[in-house]
Order: C-alpha cells, then sequence, then structure tokens
C-alpha cells in the first residue's frame, strides 16, 4: 500500500491515457496507472419508505456530495489494482437535521482478465474489500455517510467490443457485509428488539448491463444498474431508515470520458427510477483524470 | 506488491465474518439470594389488602387429585420438544424480567408520530383501531412511563398477593414432592402454589392487552408459552398455574380499572394549548414554543400534567415544580445558547455519542423503557426474588411515571421554546413539545435516585447515566443547560418521594 502512494507523487511521465473502473473492462497496461479525481453529487426529495413512495417536508431535498480520489494500476496488463477513498458530506434542505460529513470507507479492487479470444468476448474476475477509515455515524440515516460495514465483493463481467468500438458489458456481484457497532445499545429491527449495539447488516447483490462506444480517446454509454439487499426489513410507517433495511433500487444513466492525452475528464448520470427503501435520487459526478506512465513495481 | 495485496485481502475477508447473528447479553436462570418469605405482608400499591383476592386452599400434596398433576406435568416434560426447551430457557430468567423486556419491545414497536395526511393534519391514533394507520397507541415517552409504571405495579400487587398465598398454605415445588423428578431449571424453597409466573404473566398480559390492543394474539402467545414452560420445566403443576393465572388477571383488573380514570384521556387536550401560551407570556417567555415539524404538529400530550402521581399529590406536584427558567433577553439565556452554537459548530464524536446512546427517539423504548432495563437487569445481576424484582421495577417504574407527569406539567407551564427556533440543528431528532424542563434529565434522575436507593454500592454509577443522560440533551442540541440541570434537580425531589414509599413498605429494604 505504502508503495502505490509514493508512486504517485514520483511518476509523472505520460505517454498513453486510459481510466478505468472497478466495473468495466478496461485495464492499465503494465507499469501504468491512473489517478481519478470525482466529485459526486446526488439527491433526492422522494423516497420509498417500504413502498409506499413519499415526499417528507421535514427533510425536503437530500443532497449527498462526495470527493473521491482513486488510483488504478497496472501490476500487468491483465491485472490491474484500484484503490480509492471518498470524503462524503450530506445535508436536508429542509428540517433541522444536523448534516453529517467525513471521509467514508477505503475500497481496493483486484481485477483479473483471465478469458479473452479473437473475436472480442472478455471475462473479468473482481475482488473488492473496503472499511471505514473515520468513525462516522452509521445509523443516523438518512444523513449518515455511510454504513460503517467492513465489505468483501466478488464480481464477474463479460464484455463484448466489437471491432467498431461498440461494446456491451454485462455484470453480477455479491457483497458480504460486516456487522457494525452503533453508539445505541438497543435497536428495533424487523419488530424485534435487539438488546445490543451490535447490527447485522444484509448482504448485497448487484447487476449491470451496459453498452457502449470506445475508440481512442473517447467512451460513452448507456447503463443499467440493479442494486439490492438480500434480506433486511422495511422502513416503518412515518421512521427514519436504519443499516438494516432492505434497501433496493434499479437506476438508469450515462457515462462518458474523454481522455485524449495524459488528462482527461469524465462524467456520469444517473436516476434512480424504482426502489425500496431507498431515495429517488438523481446524481451526477465529474472526475479528472491523470495517467501516469513507467511505473516500476 | 503481491504479497501485500494478497495479505490485504486475507485479512479484511479475515474481519468479515459470515455470521450474521448478534450477541445479545446471557440470561440464566438463578436460584434468588432471598426468597423473601415476609413478602405477603408488603404494602401493595393498589390492592386494599393483599389478600383482597381469594386464592382456595390447594389440593395436599399427598392427594390423589396433586398426584395425578404430578403424572401429567411429567407426560408434558417429556413429550416437551427442543423449541420448548428453548421456551424453559427463555422464561427462566424471570417472568417479570421477560414481561419487562416484552413490554419494551412493544413499546419500541409503537413508538412512531403519527404521519401527515393530505390535508396536512396529523390523525389522532384511535384505540378501537390500534392496527390502522396511524396504529394505536403512539407511545411516546409520557405514554410508555404510565404502561410500564401500571404493568410494573400489576406484577408487583399480584406477587405479593401471591406469596401472601404461597406462605400461607406452603405447597411444596413438585420436584420437592417427588424426587423422581428432574426439573429443568434451579429450584429453590419457595412454596410453587400459586405459580409466581403465572401470576406475573396473567397479570402482565391483561396490562399490556390494555395498553397495547393490537397486540392480542401476539400476547395469547406469550401468555400461553410462559404457563406451558414452567410446565415443559416441571416446575409447576398445573393447579399452581390455574391458581396464580387467576389471581395476576383479578388484581390486573383492579389496576387496569384505576389507570382508566388516572386522566390520561384528557391527556391529549389540545384545547387547553392556548392559555398555556399566554400564561407563559405572562411569566415573561418572549417567544413560546411552536412545532417545528412541518406541517406544524400539535404538541405532545399538552395535559399530561394532569394525570394522577404515585407517590406524591398534585399540591406537592405545583409545589416543586422547577421555578421559571431564563429569559431570553438575559445574560444566562445567551450563555445558553452560546454553548449550543459552539456544539453546532464542532461537535465532538465522543458528544454525538453520547447524544446518540440516549438518544432513545422515535422506534425506541424511550428513556423510560431505557431505565426499566437497567433497573431489571440490575436486579437480575443481584439475583432478586421474583417479588423483589417487580418492587424494584414498581418503585422505578411509578417514579418515572410521576416524572413524566411533573415534567410535562412544567414544560406546559412555561412552553419555553426550543433551540431549533433560534437556528440550531440537531443530531438526534427534535421533540415536538416545550423545551424547558429536559424529560430526559427528569426521568434519569428520578430513576437513578431510587435505584441508588435499591443498589447502594452502585448509585455513584446510576447518577453518572443520569447526568451523562442529561448532558447528552445539550450535546444533541435540543436543550438549553438550564433545562438539564433543573430536570437533574426535580428528578432527584420525585425519585425521594419513591423512596420514601419504598422505605414504608414493610420491606424492612
Amino acid at each position: 500500500m505504502k508503495k502505490i502512494s509514493t508512486i504517485i507523487v514520483l511518476l509523472f511521465i505520460s505517454v498513453f491515457a486510459q481510466a478505468q473502473m472497478p466495473h468495466d473492462a478496461i485495464y492499465m497496461p503494465k507499469g501504468t496507472a491512473c489517478l481519478a479525481v470525482t466529485y459526486g453529487n446526488s439527491s433526492w426529495n422522494q423516497y420509498w419508505e417500504n413502498t409506499l413512495k413519499r415526499e417528507n417536508l421535514n427533510i425536503g431535498t437530500l443532497t449527498t456530495q462526495s470527493v473521491m480520489p482513486m488510483i488504478a494500476a497496472g501490476i500487468t496488463d491483465k491485472i490491474n489494482v484500484l484503490v480509492g477513498v471518498p470524503y462524503v458530506s450530506t445535508k436536508a434542505s429542509a428540517g433541522n437535521l444536523m448534516g453529517q460529513k467525513g471521509l467514508q470507507d477505503l475500497s481496493l479492487w483486484l481485477k483479473y482478465k483471465f478469458i479473452q479470444n479473437e473475436a472480442g468476448i472478455s471475462l473479468h474476475a473482481v475482488g473488492g474489500v473496503s472499511t471505514p477509515v473515520s468513525d462516522y455515524v452509521a445509523d443516523f440515516l438518512p444523513m449518515s455517510i455511510g454504513f460503517k460495514s467492513k465489505n468483501a465483493m466478488g464480481r464477474l463481467i463479460g464484455n463484448y467490443q466489437h471491432k467498431s468500438g461498440f461494446y456491451l458489458s454485462a455484470h453480477g456481484s455479491y457483497t458480504f457485509r460486516s456487522k457494525i457497532r452503533v453508539d445505541r445499545d438497543a435497536y428495533l429491527s424487523n419488530g424485534k428488539m435487539y438488546n445490543t449495539d451490535e447490527v447485522a447488516l444484509p448482504n448485497t447483490t448487484d447487476a449491470a448491463f451496459r453498452l457502449g462506444y470506445m475508440k481512442k480517446a473517447v467512451q460513452f454509454e448507456a447503463f443499467i444498474e440493479r442494486n439490492a439487499c438480500v434480506e433486511g426489513d422495511n422502513i416503518r410507517r412515518n421512521d427514519m431508515p436504519f443499516p438494516t433495511n432492505n434497501m433496493r433500487m434499479t437506476m438508469v444513466g450515462a457515462y462518458a470520458k474523454f481522455q485524449p492525452k495524459n488528462i482527461g475528464l469524465n462524467a456520469r448520470v444517473n436516476y434512480v427510477t424504482n426502489g425500496l427503501n431507498v431515495g429517488q435520487s438523481m446524481g451526477y459526478s465529474v472526475g479528472l483524470l491523470y495517467q501516469i506512465n513507467n511505473i516500476k513495481f | 506488491m503481491y504479497k501485500s495485496i494478497a495479505l490485504f485481502l486475507g485479512l479484511s475477508v479475515l474481519f468479515i465474518s459470515c455470521d450474521k447473528s448478534v450477541d445479545e447479553p446471557v440470561t440464566d436462570a438463578y436460584v434468588p439470594a432471598s426468597l423473601d418469605l415476609n413478602a405477603g405482608s408488603w404494602k401493595t400499591y393498589v390492592l386494599t389488602s393483599p389478600n383482597e383476592f381469594t386464592v382456595s386452599e390447594p389440593k395436599t400434596a399427598s392427594s390423589a387429585e396433586y398426584q395425578a398433576e404430578i403424572v401429567a406435568l411429567k407426560t408434558m416434560m417429556t413429550s416437551a420438544t427442543i423449541e420448548n426447551q428453548r421456551a424453559v430457557k427463555y422464561w427462566g430468567a424471570g417472568a417479570t424480567y421477560r414481561w419487562n423486556e416484552i413490554a419494551r419491545e412493544l413499546a419500541a414497536n409503537y413508538n412512531q408520530p403519527p404521519a401527515s395526511n393530505a390535508e396536512g393534519k396529523y390523525p389522532v391514533p384511535d384505540a378501537t383501531k390500534p392496527l390502522s394507520d396511524p396504529r394505536f397507541p403512539f407511545a411516546n415517552p409520557p405514554y410508555v412511563s404510565r404502561a410500564l409504571a401500571y404493568l410494573s405495579v400489576a406484577q408487583y400487587d399480584a406477587l405479593v398477593s401471591a406469596w401472601s398465598y404461597k406462605t400461607k398454605y406452603n405447597r411444596k415445588a413438585p420436584s420437592k414432592n417427588d424426587a423422581t423428578l428432574s426439573p429443568l431449571l434451579p429450584v429453590s424453597d419457595l412454596p410453587s402454589y400459586p405459580s409466581e409466573d403465572a401470576v406475573v404473566a396473567a397479570a402482565s398480559y391483561t396490562i399490556l392487552a390494555a395498553m397495547f390492543p393490537g397486540e392480542i394474539p401476539f400476547l395469547d402467545a406469550k401468555l400461553a408459552e410462559a404457563k406451558n414452560a414452567r410446565m415443559w420445566a416441571g416446575m409447576n403443576v398445573q393447579s399452581d398455574i390455574s391458581a396464580g393465572e387467576a389471581l395476576g388477571k383479578a388484581v390486573a383488573a383492579k389496576v387496569m380499572s384505576k389507570a382508566k380514570t388516572d386522566g390520561m384521556g384528557a391527556a391529549n387536550n389540545q384545547a387547553l394549548t392556548a392559555g398555556m401560551i399566554e400564561n407563559a407570556k405572562k411569566l415573561g417567555v418572549k417567544t413560546p414554543w411552536a412545532s417545528q415539524e412541518t406541517p406544524a404538529r400539535p404538541p405532545m400530550l399538552p395535559n399530561f400534567g394532569a394525570v394522577a402521581t404515585w407517590n406524591f399529590d398534585k399540591v406537592t406536584m405545583i409545589n416543586i415544580r422547577p421555578t421559571v427558567p431564563y429569559l431570553e433577553d438575559t445574560k444566562e439565556f445567551q450563555n445558553d445558547i452560546a454553548e449550543l452554537n459552539e456544539i453546532n459548530k464542532n461537535q465532538t464524536r465522543e458528544q454525538a455519542r453520547i447524544a446518540n446512546y440516549w438518544a432513545d427517539g422515535p422506534g425506541s423504548y424511550t428513556p423510560p423503557g431505557h431505565w426499566h432495563r437497567t433497573a431489571a437487569n440490575s436486579a437480575f445481576d443481584a439475583k432478586f426474588s421474583e417479588v423483589r424484582i417487580a418492587r424494584t421495577l414498581a418503585l422505578v417504574g411509578t417514579a418515572l411515571m410521576d416524572a413524566g407527569i411533573a415534567c410535562w406539567d412544567t414544560k406546559y407551564y412555561y412552553y419555553t421554546p426550543r433551540p431549533q427556533q433560534f437556528g440550531l440543528k440537531t443530531s438526534v431528532g427534535l421533540p415536538n413539545f416545550p423545551s424547558y424542563t429536559s424529560g430526559h434529565s427528569t426521568f434519569s434522575s428520578a430513576a437513578a435516585t431510587v435505584l441508588g436507593y435499591i443498589f447502594p454500592q452502585k448509585s455513584s454509577e446510576f447518577e453518572a447515566k443520569a447526568k451523562e443522560a442529561s448532558n447528552s440533551r445539550v450535546y444533541g442540541l435540543i436543550h438549553y443547560r438550564v433545562d438539564c440541570e433543573m430536570g437533574l434537580v426535580h428528578g432527584k425531589k420525585i425519585g425521594d418521594y419513591a423512596i420514601a414509599r419504598g422505605k414504608a413498605d414493610n420491606s424492612g429494604l
């Protein structure tokens, strides 16, 4: 880990540029890395309380902003490592709930291209872990900046890249989430009173389908994503959410990237079309990318 | 590099157990440190005497009827399933202990303020339609203080009565009459007729069915399990259970008839608030309290202060009412606001932790529930007898209800604004009623004072907890310092009245 941080500082020489993420089929070639700093903004003024879609005049619009530095590096042409940690802040436009802010969770992913054929089909395995890096409050939802669990994720990506530049991609993932500790020592979940400060969070799954075009310096794509807890309880009538909730959502969005040289930009918009125990958020993010070459591992 | 990544992944996976079960405190059955065989003469709250309701004389241990009951008991024990045995272990922690816990769970489940409707109004929960939206009751702190007080009083009065008959008839436990019985729980020398577990189960059932009318099917199942568990365990024969159940029901019915006339029916009289605001203005309150919710929500139970108290009368309540708080234009008020503004800007994680720990807001068992839990756990740890646990909870429970009533009287007498009316945020959620005095401080101080009397070796610990609970409301930014300090003083006085009662209840404790 220490090595990566020194690399970021030392090597700023570039010839070739390509940003990548834990859900795509793009790899930094061996000895290169991409540093991305992404600003994200997501907000909602309606949410699903269990299945009931409602507004809340004592929250108004809930806005979450984040700044996330992330680095992706090519260990080999087929194995990349990605590390990122966001700073997150929340605020509500109405009511009197105090906004929260802080460093959230440090994530590390390893991405491995284990099949690639002449026809443009490739398969990728991604393993990821994350852990909170600050002592934020996880059960002051919806103001909390995160859930504070330690997570381990496994993901399989299938990708088809046509010579024309068009591509199709799909993935499925499963994330184990650890138990967390909260400040209170009793809480209600699914009608049962737990006389402890330990809270079990449901595991989650996610899947996505992407259709895009990528050639040389440009990339754009449209996607649909589904995130869903595998179990959990629902928000009680007129109550606030709790980390044990069965949160589910379907999201549609678009992504674009332009990186002619070592410096590039990306942007993403997304919108939740339906959900359970989550806000119907509209989000966007913009990122500044910087390609680093000739890294010695 | 590869190695360090592999190590990181490996370590991280180690941290993440797939086990989703959470650890809750273990509660094993015990033989009480003292059987409190004199408890049949302890002073009751609602019963005129421990023998107000008659329990008929049981058949003797040598009778054919009793022998047949023993045979039936053995059959029941051998047919007990693993699940039945789990129920034995669960109820083995103690009847009063478990029913108090069940009541807290119900309280938490029903502690949700109604949502506003399309017209911007907040429908009032309807006791005749407990499961429609909004559900009845809205188990807010005053409601819970009252429900748990009546529960504890019914348990206590019923147990005092049961103890009087236990010592009168002196029928031993089944396993002391038949050496071939191997009960699943520890057996003491306490006479087993009528069954203390059945007494508590029936008394608790009766109170909770009245307080949480939507939960009758749930309570039916709990009642049946509580009674059967005593027989699956080989602890009581059927006639112990039946006599106990009848006594518990009769005592609790009398306690509930008192509850029905205690003034709770008028506690939500919103027509009184205009006069209260006028009174507050006369006292110098420049900005009276106003709901900070959208749409504005009517204040919580403005007339709860008129509900009947347990350990002192209404004249005393007015006499011990805290004096007028700092008014808006004073330097003292500005100091209190300045403290809050500083926390609003730079709340520390420790302040947030304390505020969260004691928040006990919607979806929780409220501060009265929090202190009932502390009381029940302390009594359990001290291996108290069933009747002494009930006495502990009755003393603490009545003090908590008195604290709720006296605090609500104070709140609506002064009708002072919340800090949010001066632009502050909150990290715990804002209660919808006037500020002065702090309910948390009053509840906590009253309970801690009583607990300090019952468990003198832990009194400084309880006092520290009450102080922390009180501070938590400043750290959470919903009370001024003066609300909390005066609430602590008020709560101490209220607790002292419960102690005076405890010292005069013939227990010698």
